[in-house]
């Protein structure tokens, strides 16, 4: 039976955040929230293993209570125990910080032969927390995974294809692992009803600071953040330039075309 | 130590036993000005051999020396020798920064070697300051899809990692030094340790259309675009204009378009004669990804960022005027 863990990140929907220009802060307030949508594409691979060669999916994730709804989608569609990672302390953690409070939580739950990501956050997108989990786990890792292929149980390899720049690598990578999923054979299932029921009526075991044998406060959160973001500001924007109003759309285009051939654009 | 003991800054060189790859020699060039700053020696860090000719490329971007790790293990990547050489090389030498090219591979591993060096990594830096009073590196990066600039430091640690797009900064080489210090390092990785192992590799099918880096016009389409149905105007324009069709990561992100096809620092890095873009927002993301001669914009919101970047603009609604731009250029004929 696997024990597979799916990472996943509840995220602010980045197309409705502001900055107030005031403050240079960013707003929040009112924005809605999301899956990360890379995760439902890591969290299909997982189940998709799971109903293949048997096991269990367990769905982390590290946030603030409200985070409880997206560990529910995920139940609703084929993950069996969620797990969320909940306390004022790990606020304002960096990848590095988030991968060891991630990890410590999860070892609170046993060993895991596969753990699931998404490949980035539609957030802060920096891709590295794959990587730093898989350190962590001291697992290998299979980063930008189109497809597994097979899972060799005798062995404990599995077989996978990495998409690369120019082309496809097959691997061989031995459990545990940590694989990060491209979405394009993995999309997302659309919960039933049944899944949707079962989500609503599952316990979600929450883990806070205090929960979580051997925690070195030091390394979580801001204190065990190895980067911080001194100062935001809008991009340096430079000055428009020349928007075409000639009275109508028709004679705008032509006024465009003349304009590109006048240049040797076209 | 202090942070401030740490010296001297390195760049990754990715390479495939015959070619250095090139942003291993951006990040050089960068660097080399960084460190003219700084008062760090530059140090480009080759695993596994690299034929002389392209170590000499390496040398030509003013580096003052290069760390050559040879051992087992380092055939073809793999994350697990890769991460392991750098944690060790680090080790010992205690570098300052440590600067990785943001390839598919490169993402893969420094991130992992900086778990092991208990250090903070950040990716995707557009700009490169550094802070004489704090003797920290400033990365600053686009962040929230774009919309804000972000400088990220490493306050406290070291060294300091980055992995960096390729394309984000010119191969511009100030020549070889006179003296470059060679190191030889041996670094043994057995490669029965090695827990994701290359099987085998399949190159992917060249396919004119979705090699867009190279074309002189580019069409490209935004988040505006309705559906997929709306698709084929543009692709007819391109055509009539001789061109490629390209797009913005959301319509990669919907799956209209390959990824292949999406322009900007996390995708394909442009330089055509005209760019045409319509229905693009404008993030700082996309727009950091083209450098054309002649800049083009249609976009039915009048606010939209993508006016701050453009030669000429037509505010309206883009399949309207792509329409009318396919009519004007047919009467053209």
């Amino acid at each position: 039976m696997l024990r597979i863990l799916v990472c996943v990140k509840q995220v602010p929907d980045v197309d409705l955040v502001k900055m107030d220009p005031e403050t240079g802060n960013l707003v929040r307030e009112g924005v809605p929230t999301l899956t990360n949508p890379l995760d439902t594409n890591a969290l299909e691979a997982a189940v998709r293993m799971k109903e293949k060669f048997g096991g269990e999916v367990t769905v982390i994730t590290m946030g603030p209570p409200m985070a409880e709804s997206t560990l529910r989608e995920c139940l609703a569609v084929g993950a069996d125990k969620a797990v969320l990672v909940s306390g004022r302390p790990f606020g304002g953690a960096d990848t590095l910080s988030t991968s060891y409070a991630i990890v410590k939580a999860a070892d609170m739950l046993g060993k895991f032969d596969l753990i699931f990501c998404g490949k980035e956050s539609l957030d802060g997108a920096t891709g590295q927390m794959a990587s730093q989990l898989a350190e962590r786990f001291d697992a290998s890792q299979v980063t930008g995974c189109l497809l597994i292929d097979n899972y060799d149980e005798s062995k404990n390899v599995l077989t996978a294809q990495r998409e690369l720049e120019t082309g496809v690598e097959t691997v061989e990578a031995s459990l545990p692992c940590l694989i990060t999923v491209e979405k394009l054979n993995y999309h997302a299932r659309i919960p039933n009803l049944k899944g949707k029921l079962a989500a609503k009526k599952a316990v979600i075991t929450t883990l806070t600071e205090k929960d979580i044998a051997d925690l070195d406060m030091q390394k979580i959160g801001v204190p065990g953040s190895g980067t911080i973001v001194p100062r935001i500001y809008p991009p340096e924007l430079p000055e428009p330039g020349m928007v075409i109003d000639e009275g109508s759309l028709e004679k705008n285009v032509a006024k465009l075309v003349e304009l590109l051939a006048g240049k040797g654009a076209i | 130590m202090e942070k401030r003991d740490y010296k001297n800054m390195w760049v990754y060189i990715e390479h495939d036993g015959n070619t250095a790859a090139p942003v291993g020699l951006e990040l050089c060039c960068e660097i080399r000005k960084l460190c003219d700053v700084t008062g760090d020696k530059l140090y480009a860090v080759v695993l596994g051999d690299l034929p002389a000719g392209e170590i000499e490329k390496v040398k030509g971007c003013a580096v003052d020396g290069i760390i050559h790790v040879s051992g087992t293990g380092y055939g073809y990547y793999n994350t697990d020798a890769y991460a392991n050489a750098f944690t060790v090389l680090s080790k010992k030498y205690n570098p300052s920064a440590i600067f990785v090219g943001g390839s598919i591979n490169g993402r893969d591993f420094a991130p992992r070697f900086a778990v092991q060096l208990d250090t903070g990594c950040t990716s995707d830096a557009m700009e490169l300051e550094y802070d004489k009073e704090t003797g920290d590196i400033q990365f600053i990066e686009p962040a929230v899809g774009g919309k804000i600039m972000a400088v990220i430091t490493v306050p406290a640690l070291r060294p300091q990692v980055g992995t960096i797009r390729p394309g984000t900064f010119k191969y511009a080489p100030a020549g070889a030094k006179a003296q470059v210090e060679e190191i030889e390092e041996l670094i043994d990785f057995p490669v029965e340790n090695i827990r994701c192992r290359h099987i085998s590799f399949k190159a992917d099918e060249f396919d004119p259309e979705l090699d867009i880096a190279g074309s002189d016009i580019i069409v490209c389409v935004g988040n505006g675009l309705a559906d997929e149905d709306h698709l084929p105007r543009y692709r007819e324009l391109a055509k009539l204009l001789g061109g490629k069709l390209g797009c913005t990561r959301p319509l990669f992100d919907r799956e209209i378009l390959p990824y292949k096809l999406q322009i900007g620092q996390s995708g394909v890095m442009i330089k055509p004669k005209l760019y045409l873009g319509f229905g693009v927002s404008g993030a700082v993301n996309h727009v950091a990804g083209i450098s054309a001669d002649t800049f083009v914009a249609v976009n039915s919101d009048p606010e939209a960022q993508i006016f701050n970047y453009c030669d000429y603009g037509i505010v309206g609604d883009m399949d309207t005027v792509c329409d009318a731009l396919i009519g004007a250029l047919k009467a053209r004929q």
